[in-house]
């Protein structure tokens, strides 16, 4: 294929040159006898000056033929599928569409080649840490899309949720459909927000009970900002795209262990406050409480 | 609104200046940035005896709420707490003839401000109709609401910089609210129970203003 092109390249190069180099013949031969060929014998110089340029015509056109002979004719007619219809535009301002059309071609062709080689790499280095195993027989029970889920099917996921912990108040509210933002109380110790894009958690904000609860703003607190970067972190580690329903859980069960925020001392230090801040990182498998220094 | 711990700091053998400056030392050497200053008053109003039964009412001004005015009514048994508005005070001041206030019982705490990660720390200088009494260390936790879930915590961080000074339990009034949500009602009473003490206090007694 590579070299199929720079066969083709240089044929249509020297078709170029050999187009050139006609045109002079033909200005040579339209001028006729010009000053500079002086007054002395000018005959025959223009003759010498016309031979000159007939050869360089006959080599270039030797080049031709021999780039042509090396070229490998394709097997048959070329389908451009619907895109032949372009040609039958007439409008001035359309006709450029071909060219756009290739372009984005081109561009998909690369999606498609990067997002293959990022699949393989990634395939060899899961990041999927999630704990919890499960039988074969649940696993075959997976989802085909993760982005497009019924409101019933999420709703069921997060009532289901709300069943698994007592202390975890929650409360849906839907401001873009299907996509629900969940607001999940843990008792009085804090209150997350959580934007959903279909089954998967895409968002966690946590905040004092106090505090507004919209999902764009930081909490003033440090300890809240901390943890909400837990939860980002804790987020991207229970992402399942395989098993969405079962990442969501494993994340409640883990965001649960909050629960004791201010009240449980570190594991590894036995202190309660490390920089000003409570035990703000809870173990992944454990849920044991760490202080960020200290996990 | 967080939880809030008050307790008091013996001066020893320190001017009531010379133990804020060593407080305040610590706390800043601890990395807290002073955040201007506050102040917290508490007058005492007694009813006339032509009123019969005697009831007392202690207005305290916090200036962490400045358009509130609290108020606490003791009478017999019960103890009344009100939370108003600025325009309070001018009601006891219509009321003069029946409520007077005690002659030399103004007490203050007022003293820097500081802000340390999530904590606020106050330290105040306690006075009685300007007469130096001792040393009002206030804590805040501002994340936390509820007393019992970060006593312990507040423990730690109050003994990190008062040492041995610091309280080993809960201060006396938040005892049996450890559950409840913590409001600024609560740092009132703490404030009140604080003062009432230092008025029993015998005047100046082994205190250097
Ligand atoms: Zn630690």
């Amino acid at each position: 294929m590579e070299r199929d092109l720079a066969q083709l390249n240089v044929a249509l190069n020297s078709v170029k040159v050999l187009r050139s180099n006609v045109r002079s013949v033909f200005e040579s031969v339209g001028n006729g006898l010009r000053a500079d060929h002086g007054d002395d014998g000018k005959e025959n110089k223009y003759i010498i000056e016309l031979q000159e340029l007939l050869t360089t015509v006959n080599n270039n056109l030797r080049d031709v033929e021999n780039a042509v002979a090396s070229l490998t004719p394709p097997p048959g007619a070329f389908s451009l599928g619907n895109t032949t219809y372009l040609a039958q535009e007439t409008t001035q301002e359309r006709q450029a569409l071909y060219g756009q059309l290739v372009n984005s071609y081109k561009w998909t062709d690369k999606i498609r080649e990067y997002s293959a080689l990022a699949g393989n790499i990634l395939q060899t280095n899961s990041f999927n840490k999630t704990y919890k195993t499960l039988s074969t027989t649940k696993r075959r029970k997976t989802q085909t899309s993760n982005h497009n889920v019924s409101p019933e099917v999420i709703e069921n996921l997060i009532t289901g949720i709300d069943r698994l912990f007592p202390d975890v108040t929650i409360t849906t509210n839907r401001p873009f459909v299907p996509n629900p933002v969940v607001q999940a109380s843990l008792g009085r110790v804090l209150k997350s927000i959580i934007g959903f894009k279909g089954l998967m958690i895409e968002w966690v904000v946590v905040k004092a009970h106090a505090e507004a609860s919209d999902q764009w703003s930081d909490s003033r607190y440090k300890v809240f900002q901390k943890v909400t970067e837990n939860c980002h972190a804790a987020m991207c580690h229970f992402h399942s795209p395989m098993m969405p329903d079962l990442a969501v859980r494993s994340f409640m069960h883990w965001f649960h262990s909050y629960n004791t925020l201010f009240s449980a001392p570190c594991k590894r230090c036995g202190n309660h406050i490390h920089n000003n801040l409570p035990a703000t990182w809870r173990d992944l498998r454990t849920l044991e409480p760490y202080h960020e220094e200290c996990k | 609104m967080g939880v809030t711990i008050l307790t008091q700091f013996p001066t020893e053998n320190r001017t009531g200046p010379q133990t804020i400056d060593v407080l305040s030392k610590r706390i800043s050497a601890l990395g807290a940035s002073q955040q201007g200053q506050f102040l917290v008053d508490c007058e005492t109003y007694t009813s006339a005896p032509q009123l019969g039964h005697q009831r007392i009412v202690h207005v305290l001004h916090n200036s962490e709420q400045p358009a509130t005015v609290f108020s606490i009514l003791e009478s017999g048994t019960k103890t009344i707490p009100l939370a108003t508005d600025g325009l309070f005070d001018l009601l006891m001041m219509k009321m003069s003839s029946f409520y007077t206030s005690k002659k030399q019982t103004k007490a203050e705490s007022k003293g820097p401000r500081f802000e340390i990660g999530d904590f606020c720390v106050k330290l105040g200088t306690v006075t009685i109709s300007s007469n130096f009494k001792g040393i009002l260390v206030e804590v805040e936790y501002r994340p936390c609401v509820v007393p019992v879930m970060c006593w312990d915590l507040m423990k730690e961080f109050l003994q990190g910089f008062l040492g041995l000074s610091g309280p080993t339990n809960p201060p006396a009034y938040l005892q049996n609210r450890m559950q409840e949500i913590y409001s600024p009602l609560d740092t009132v009473h703490q404030y009140l129970e604080h003062f009432t003490m230092f008025r029993k206090m015998p005047g100046g007694v082994g205190m250097r203003p």
